[in-house]
């Protein structure tokens, strides 16, 4: 017979007795023995399934069975049982458990197990893998789509957008239905509808340099699907500092970019392009244009890089620059190196924190005024019109974008034509500056007073300014 | 309830604050009475986390095994297990509970700068999923 000896909190179960004397040749048996005499002790020592629970531990005399032959553990029939619970704690944070496969998951992501570089090992890696995406918009829209298809556990989206109908042509993740909702919402809704095992963080806020690095500190990798030089190099400079991997992308009317920045000893952004362009020179998608199927393809190359990076597979762009030519249908790559002397990821970097980066790329905030005397709204110039003032009213848009909508009476001369085509305007006649939102009029109107002209105002929002307080039978783009 | 005794008290503050700014950790030995436990020795152990043990604790259960064996040929039973959260609040945390035990009282102690601030005691369930606030009673001298 084996003696169990029965720790004081589990006595209740065993009507007080301290030790039970069984008879069993292992110690499973031993253990069977005890719990068939005493059945209410059975759910403190064994889970539902059967097995010892995770925090009892039974020592056979001085001896742990988990170094001997665990409950196989073969037992003469003098032998003293202990049962010692494990116990641990503290106030650290516990590191995250590994979540495994459910059987929906193994049916949901078959054609990936069956894939030997995915596998079951994979795909719980991407099961447990944390991506933020910056924008939910051209972007954001395949990534999105694609990262929750693929099984990414986690997603954190950082959008302030709100849908409008021309966003619509590009960004997929969004339909006419929601036209006017937020994106984040939008977003998470459709991919909670592909994969309804993602979680989704949602930040409702721009990125800033006051809140980037909280954000981003949670997640395993970055994927930039933004529009602009300041959030772009904030996202450069915060994964360099929080150490995560950058995975790039942007558009550009038919052209595209992709690579993955600040990963392992690879360049970032910053060993790329050290200063940004002047502000207006490299126009946006909303003043430039862009063809509606180029995010989707830059898109998802960079949810493929992502991927890559989390199943450690394949070669990543890092320390290339994909570049494609969606007219010529061509994809080239440029080597990128990590440069020494960049004043972030360098050998001795100088920007050890965010810094301002609407300032470090000359944006101007959006509040300042410009000189008032030299500006003229919707409304106001509606009444020049009406009162029949004898002015010119000059529209410095495209030609192309003439054709779609104008205001009846101007005359174009797009702004990269104004320089040589100035001779055609008189420098005393009243001439007041148009464009589609009042932003390429405003150069127009300081290239003219720069060359002399002396009365020139701006129109503060242009046509879309025109269509939205004056005449909405003009369309808006 | 748990009633913790003044020298069972004194011993665990005072080991506490000694090992600060580590976790420590040991036994509450005492008798189950009609409604309330009553803890009259509090037993240190040694802290065996192989890491960093300013936020983790581990017991070798030879340790365990000993003070429960103790208590038994005194004639007084294991109650429960007390450790210390340097310089934190004195709640159960999600590491705390997921190495835990059902079978006893859990006393969490504040040491806050090396000085004892304040403490509670949880009783974990089965599943390690949650754990329950249990009334205590210290000497508050």
């Amino acid at each position: 017979m084996a003696k169990i000896l029965i720790p004081t909190a589990l006595r209740q179960f065993t009507e007080q007795s301290d030790a039970v004397e069984v008879s069993g040749g292992t110690v499973a048996e031993a253990l069977g023995a005890l719990t068939e005499r005493y059945p209410s002790i059975k759910k403190n020592l064994f889970s539902d399934q059967g097995k010892l629970r995770s925090f009892v531990n039974v020592y056979v005399n001085d001896e742990d069975i988990r170094y001997l032959d665990k409950v196989e553990t073969k037992l003469e029939g003098n032998e003293t049982i202990s049962i010692v619970p494990s116990i641990a704690g503290g106030s650290a944070v516990l590191e995250e458990q590994t979540a495994a496969l459910t059987n929906d998951e193994i049916a949901r992501f078959s054609r990936h197990l069956i894939l030997p570089e995915v596998g079951m090992q994979g795909q719980t890696k991407l099961k447990n893998a944390k991506v933020a995406m910056i924008g939910a918009g051209g972007l954001g829209a395949p990534l999105g789509l694609y990262l929750a298809a693929a099984g990414v556990g986690r997603i954190g989206l950082v959008d302030f957008d709100v849908v409008d109908v021309s966003n619509l042509q590009r960004q997929v993740i969004h339909g006419t239905k929601d036209i006017g909702r937020k994106k984040l919402d939008s977003a998470a809704d459709r991919m909670q509808d592909i994969n309804p095992n993602v979680r989704i963080d949602k930040f409702d806020t721009g990125l800033t340099s006051g809140n980037a690095l909280e954000i981003l500190k949670d997640y395993d990798i970055v994927v930039d699907g933004t529009d602009n030089f300041p959030t772009r190099y904030l996202v450069n400079d915060a994964c360099v500092l929080l150490k995560k991997p950058n995975v790039y992308g942007s558009i550009f009317r038919f052209e595209g970019q992709a690579t993955v920045f600040a990963y392992e000893d690879g360049p970032c952004y910053r060993c790329l392009y050290p200063e940004p362009p002047p502000p207006g020179l490299v126009p946006s998608c909303a003043e430039g244009g862009v063809l509606g199927i180029l995010p989707g393809v830059i898109g998802v190359i960079q949810a493929t890089e992502a991927v890559k990076i989390i199943l450690g597979i394949g070669d990543t762009l890092k320390g290339r620059l994909l570049l494609y030519d969606a007219l010529g249908m061509k994809f080239r790559e440029l080597k990128l190196r990590r440069d020494k002397e960049c004043p972030v990821c360098g050998d001795r970097p100088s920007v050890k924190e965010l810094i301002d980066y609407q300032q470090f790329c000359g944006v101007m905030p959006m509040s300042e005024p410009v000189v008032s005397s030299g500006v003229i709204d919707a409304v106001e110039l509606k009444e020049k019109i009406d009162r029949g003032d004898k002015f010119v009213l000059l529209d410095v848009r495209e030609p192309h974008e003439y054709q779609i909508a104008k205001i009846p009476g101007s005359i174009l001369i797009p702004l990269g034509d104004l320089g040589k085509r100035m001779g055609e305007l008189d420098k005393d006649a009243d001439i007041v500056a148009q464009c589609k939102s009042g932003g390429r009029s405003a150069k127009a109107v300081d290239l003219l007073k720069q060359n002399g002209f002396r009365n020139v105002r701006n129109m503060t929002g242009g046509i879309t300014a025109w269509s939205e307080k004056v005449d909405p039978s003009v369309p808006k783009y | 309830m748990i009633e913790i005794d003044a020298k069972a008290w004194q011993t665990m503050v005072l080991h506490a604050e000694r090992i600060y700014p580590s976790e420590c950790c040991g036994a509450m030995l005492g008798k189950t009475g009609a409604d309330a436990k009553l803890v009259t020795e509090a037993v240190p152990l040694e802290n065996s986390y192989a890491g960093a043990q300013h936020d983790r604790y581990e017991l070798k259960p030879e340790d365990l095994l000993a003070a429960d064996r103790e208590a038994r040929e005194r004639g007084l039973e294991l109650i429960g297990i007390f450790h210390s959260h340097p310089d934190c609040d004195a709640y159960f945390s999600e590491t705390d509970l997921k190495n835990s035990c059902p079978w006893y009282s859990f006393v969490v102690l504040s040491i806050q700068k090396g000085k004892f601030d304040h403490a509670n005691s949880f009783l974990p369930d089965m599943d390690q999923t949650a754990a329950e606030r249990e009334e205590m009673k210290w000497p508050k001298s």
